[in-house]
């Protein structure tokens, strides 16, 4: 379809919002990395695949910005913490401790890739495109973090205690990629977002756990609980408020002005 | 600062306690920018082994302009001339090889200056040759 | 290439080089052509531009410090990208010239410890504080201006490696030029109070600017054969004039206005009473008509010399920063350096 009816605009716009809001915030997070990673080569790397998430990001904005007739800057600036969709995850601040980057980005990356695929098969052409470029470039992302992974997880203590400590504290969290935003089940019947809550959970446990396997690690996952309400309704802890406001101290000194 | 910078517990100043340590190895990178172009060297990574190099040159290398491949190598596999030892290109008259050793510009201008070519034969010369 | 594990990093001015080898090698340079590693050079050819490389590979890495500070708070999603692109080419840069210095002959891990442990420097002008957001528009238009101008003449130089790494890096600079431009022109195309922080920003780093260039010919420490030898290709004050040239006009264009500004022994700019900076309007500032070239009054050169030695207002900071990197990523380093036994395909 080329289309979307009225009934299916906002359930988009939140499904939209929600992985927009998870690559933002988490390519927030990475980029503040840059000139600080561990090897010159890798802090290269790292900083490329952090811009990819907030280009990724842009991209889903301006789709979103679309449909409420707004601009991608503005849904990216300037919503009130209750109006953002991201999963507590890509939240926290991982006090620049690399395996906790890494880790987190094992978590994100899997999944991000995992829905972006199923995207490619919506029934919303624009939509089904435009998570085929985004899926092509995520498959890079996960490359780079299994390597690392695997790197981590064989290599020289105390790399492989560091990075199975970040991988305990992580697994806790990490299923809230899980929970869906508002309006999924109207997406799901529509075929926007084929198979979108049966199914996620189980394919991505799978392919964490083989990667963990290759890594001579352990990882214990449990699927969300039902009734557990967070980012995707829009509930942040008070670290995410302080982030945001981080993240929004320029703008917030002329917010209708061009930067 | 960004805040978490600001919030960082710096390290003192003087001596390191840490032991140094060896830099990875080096790898050259090859990068083609166009399918059915020549691959050009972009520059050298330090690596751990070829599938790290591959990443790094891709993201170090490979973004600035549109490229669709890359080759990584190590550099201890590179095997070279040296400029003060080596002759490559001839030092003798090689001018048989190439081109310009053969002088017919004039030699056809003869040809066709000459009455008795036919006008239409002088034409096909001028078209073809 | 030869790389000698033992190569004596210091300049010796008492040594006797090969009169025969040395003449060769100067008439080659003289005529323009290039020296690549493998070639016979001078000692003090190879420490001078071993140590220019190591010293230029330390600017780019504590460069990507006072820009990187922003990028949590850009204030667009162009400007946030655009600033992580940027900070992530100067981390390039400085990876792309180690290598010139470590295919001269010294480890990259032992530049990184001689940074960290203030051993070698790096350009003075990272040394000033980032406090707005203006500050990385000043950044990109001024600092990445002047290094623009400094590195073409750097890429007419003799040693092939390190042209070659000019030419690179300065094709890179010319987005974050272009990037500063859009900033700077967006700017002081806006509100009063972007305005103010523009000019504030602007009267932070001018100065800095001028001293960018270094210390006037006149005071230089040493005739060395360093120009002789084409590894530095155009003098302090003449890059200085021809950034005057460029840049006070354009902020003249702008309605920025160029100040002479009172500094703290640190190298901050005094603030009055009321919170207004302690500056007065360059008098020296016009475009002499018979020479053709803008006249402009020197910086404090006594405040170049208290920075350089350490004592600027962040270079505690700046170099902790580095060496907080450096401590917390060494357990990676060494799982890296150890897990060589991977699956085949990964």
């Amino acid at each position: 379809m080329d289309r979307i009816t009225d009934d299916l605009k906002r359930p988009l716009v939140d499904l939209l919002l929600s992985i927009a809001d998870d690559k933002f915030i988490l390519g927030h997070r990475n980029a503040d990395w840059t000139g600080l990673a561990p090897m010159l080569e890798e802090d290269i790397a790292f900083s490329s695949l952090a811009q990819d998430e907030i280009a990724h990001a842009t991209a889903l904005y301006q789709m979103a910005a679309g449909i409420l007739g707004t601009t991608a800057d503005k849904l990216a600036f300037r919503r009130t913490p209750e109006e953002y969709r991201c999963a507590t995850i890509v939240e926290m601040s991982d006090d620049f401790n690399w395996a906790t980057a890494i880790c987190r980005n094992f978590f994100c990356d899997h999944f991000d890739l995992l829905r972006l695929e199923r995207l490619t098969n919506s029934a919303y052409t624009a939509l089904a495109q435009l998570a085929g470029r985004l899926a092509a470039e995520e498959k890079i992302h996960v490359d780079h973090v299994d390597s690392w992974m695997i790197r981590l997880g064989r290599g020289w203590e105390p790399a492989p205690a560091r990075v199975q400590a970040a991988l305990n504290e992580l697994a806790e969290i990490a299923p809230t990629l899980l929970e869906p935003p508002p309006g999924l089940e109207k997406l799901e019947k529509a075929g926007i977002y084929p198979q979108s809550r049966s199914g996620l959970f189980e394919p991505w446990r799978d392919v964490l756990h083989d990667v963990v396997q290759s890594a001579g690690l352990t990882l214990q996952l449990h699927p969300p609980s039902p009734s557990a309400i967070g980012g995707r309704q829009g509930k942040h802890g008070p670290g995410f408020v302080t982030m945001l406001d981080e993240l929004t101290e320029v703008f917030r000194i002329e917010p209708e002005a061009a930067w | 600062m960004s805040r978490l910078r600001d919030q960082l517990r710096l390290p003192g100043e003087g001596d390191l306690n840490l032991p140094p340590e060896t830099d990875l190895q080096p790898f050259e990178v090859f990068i083609q920018l166009q399918r059915g172009k020549p691959h050009a060297h972009a520059g050298t990574v330090d690596a751990a082994d070829a599938a790290m190099a591959l990443q790094f040159a891709r993201e170090h290398f490979g973004q600035d302009q549109a490229c669709v491949h890359i080759w990584v190598v190590p550099r201890e596999a590179m095997i070279g001339t040296e400029y003060d030892k080596d002759v490559i290109s001839r030092l003798t008259d090689r001018s048989y090889k190439y081109a310009r050793g053969y002088q017919v510009r004039k030699r056809w201008e003869q040809f066709r200056s000459k009455k008795d070519v036919d006008q239409y034969e002088k034409e096909d010369l001028k078209e073809f040759f | 290439m030869s790389v000698s594990a033992s190569v004596d990093l210091k300049l010796d001015w008492e040594i006797q080089e090969d009169p025969a080898r040395l003449a060769d090698f100067e008439k080659r340079v003289q005529k323009g052509e290039l020296v690549e590693p493998d070639d016979w050079m001078p000692h003090n050819y190879r420490i001078g531009m071993l140590r220019m490389a190591e010293h230029h590979a330390n600017s780019e890495i504590v460069g990507a410090l006072p820009e990187g500070e922003w990028i949590t708070r850009a204030p667009s999603l162009k400007r946030k990208l655009a600033l992580i692109a940027k900070v992530q080419d100067e981390v390039g840069h400085g990876q792309m010239l180690y290598r010139v210095s470590q295919d001269l002959g010294k480890a990259r891990d032992q530049m990184l410890r001689d940074l960290i442990t203030g051993k070698t420097k790096y350009h003075n002008v990272f040394n000033y504080p980032a406090p707005t957001w203006a500050d990385v528009t000043m950044i990109q238009w001024l600092v990445d201006g002047a290094a623009i101008m400094n590195q073409a003449t750097l890429a007419d130089g003799s040693y092939g490696p390190y042209v070659r790494t000019m030419k690179r890096i300065n094709m890179e600079e010319a987005f974050h030029f272009k990037s500063g431009e859009d900033m700077i022109l967006t700017l002081m195309s806006g509100t009063p109070r972007q305005k103010q922080l523009a000019q504030e920003a602007f009267d932070r780093w001018w100065e800095p600017c001028l001293m960018f260039f270094g210390p006037p010919d006149k005071d230089s420490v040493k005739t060395t054969p360093f120009m002789r030898w084409r590894i530095k290709t155009a003098t302090n004050d003449d890059l200085r004039q021809r950034f005057v040239n460029r840049f006070a006009p354009a902020a003249l264009d702008l309605g920025l206005k160029i100040h002479i500004t009172s500094k703290e022994t640190t190298g901050l700019v005094k603030r009055k009473a009321d919170g207004e900076f302690e500056r007065r309007q360059d008098p020296e500032i016009r475009l002499d008509q018979k020479t053709g070239h803008w006249r402009f009054s020197q910086p404090d050169w006594n405040e170049f010399y208290r920075v350089v030695k350490g004592n600027g207002p962040l270079n505690k900071q700046r170099i902790a920063l580095r060496r907080f990197s450096y401590e917390q990523g060494q357990w990676v380093r060494r799982a890296v350096m150890g897990s060589t036994d991977l699956p085949p395909g990964r």
